[in-house]
């Protein structure tokens, strides 16, 4: 399956994201596990909720994602940077999901019956992760829980962290729309993601 | 610190690290299970923001990935493509350092009467210190022509094992000998 470039890598300066994946990619070239970990870390929901989509199966999309992540790893030292990180790692995504729906299509209807006791178990396991009821009403709980502490955020660090996250702003057009300095745009976006934190941990704990 | 630390980990995943910091910051947030477990917080609340629904990797994800790149091989380390292997040139080395060796003992065990010429020369066999072993010069040693023919079959047996430099310098050092072979000083490298 082809993927288009969502753009063209060379008519646009790279973004200041793009441009810490890369520094973040150079280390994991390098040999430093941890900046590829930060890189999981950063992708693993959109890489998740992109295959979901593709398969029509969220029971599957963990396994498949994980998947994609350990082949990017592994192909980690062919990448250089003719793209965005995310853009290499997408269609890295798009290519095992495609393979899993083919694997999927090529197994028997009573594929189920023929499970051992052992593989039946680890299908248990692995409906555990994301739809059961109880991961669904997680889900929603954290939804949920976002909303409310960014409602409850004092108004200067909610519309940082709202021109950040939701409208894709950099510090210095934050910094311009709320006319103060570029250091205040960061503390305010710290401040507000250590609110959010504090409402999060005791259900990601 | 911790503030500031966690100050540094928002600007990172908002690309406004400067890139002289995100080095400590990334050997940081590997020893510090906390510290990862606050940026993925930080990561997932961003995503819920931009999209209000749909499903989320579970909490214990990125573990999982980092477990199941850890199970696999240790050629799954992405090394970058120009580093050389050792032994690339470590081969060569040892192949010249045998074939030196060789032409050394064969002309030692060629000398007619070398343990008495060895005597001769300086008396004794000189140990250097730090093990560097100096063999003496071997005087009015003149080879007979059975000799020469023996050494120089024996230097082209054991040719083979040498890299082309190595044969040429071996070779060099007999040439330049010959005829006479009449005065060859040895020297051994000190070895560690």
């Amino acid at each position: 399956m082809q993927t288009q470039e969502p753009r063209d890598a060379e008519s646009r300066p790279a973004s200041g994201v793009e441009q810490s994946d890369l520094e973040l990619v150079k280390r994991a070239q390098r040999g430093e596990r941890g900046a590829f970990d930060l890189l999981v870390l950063r992708y693993q929901h959109k890489v998740v909720k992109l295959v979901a989509r593709l398969l029509r199966d969220p029971t599957e999309a963990e396994d498949v994602a994980q998947e994609a992540f350990v082949k990017a790893y592994r192909a980690l030292a062919s990448f250089r940077g003719d793209s965005a990180f995310y853009t290499w790692l997408y269609r890295i995504a798009v290519n095992t999901a495609r393979n899993a729906m083919a694997s999927r299509q090529r197994r028997p209807l009573d594929y189920e019956a023929d499970l051992s006791e052992s593989e039946q178990s680890a299908v248990a396991s692995r409906m555990s992760h994301s739809d059961t009821p109880e991961a669904t009403a997680l889900s929603d709980e954290i939804h949920a829980t976002v909303n409310r502490a960014v409602a409850d955020l004092p108004e200067d660090l909610r519309t940082a962290i709202i021109l950040r996250e939701i409208e894709g702003l950099s510090y210095e057009e934050i910094a311009a729309a709320m006319d103060c300095p570029v250091g205040t745009v960061r503390s305010r976006i710290f401040r507000a993601r250590e609110a959010i934190d504090r409402n999060l941990k005791p259900l990601l704990d | 610190m911790t503030d500031r630390i966690r100050e540094q980990m928002s600007a990172l995943l908002d690309g406004e690290l400067p890139r002289d910091e995100v080095g400590l910051l990334v050997r940081r947030l590997e020893r510090d299970e906390d510290l990862r477990r606050a940026f993925g917080s930080y990561v997932l609340a961003g995503e819920v923001l931009r999209s209000p629904s749909g499903p989320l990797a579970s909490a214990r994800f990125a573990a999982r990935v980092s477990a199941a790149i850890d199970a696999g091989t240790s050629d799954e380390t992405p090394v970058p493509r120009s580093v050389p292997s050792p032994s690339r040139w470590i081969r060569p080395v040892f192949a010249t350092a045998a074939a030196a060796s060789a032409a050394v003992v064969a002309v030692l065990l060629m000398k007619p009467g070398l343990q008495e010429t060895a005597l001769v020369a300086g008396g004794t066999v000189q140990q250097a210190p730090g093990a560097l072993a100096a063999l003496p010069i071997i005087a009015d040693s003149s080879p007979t022509p059975a000799h020469s023919q023996r050494l120089a079959g024996y230097l082209m047996a054991h040719s083979q094992f040498a890299s082309a430099i190595g044969r040429r310098n071996v070779w060099s050092s007999v040439l330049a000998s010959d005829p006479g072979i009449s005065r060859v000083s040895y020297e051994f490298a000190e070895t560690p």
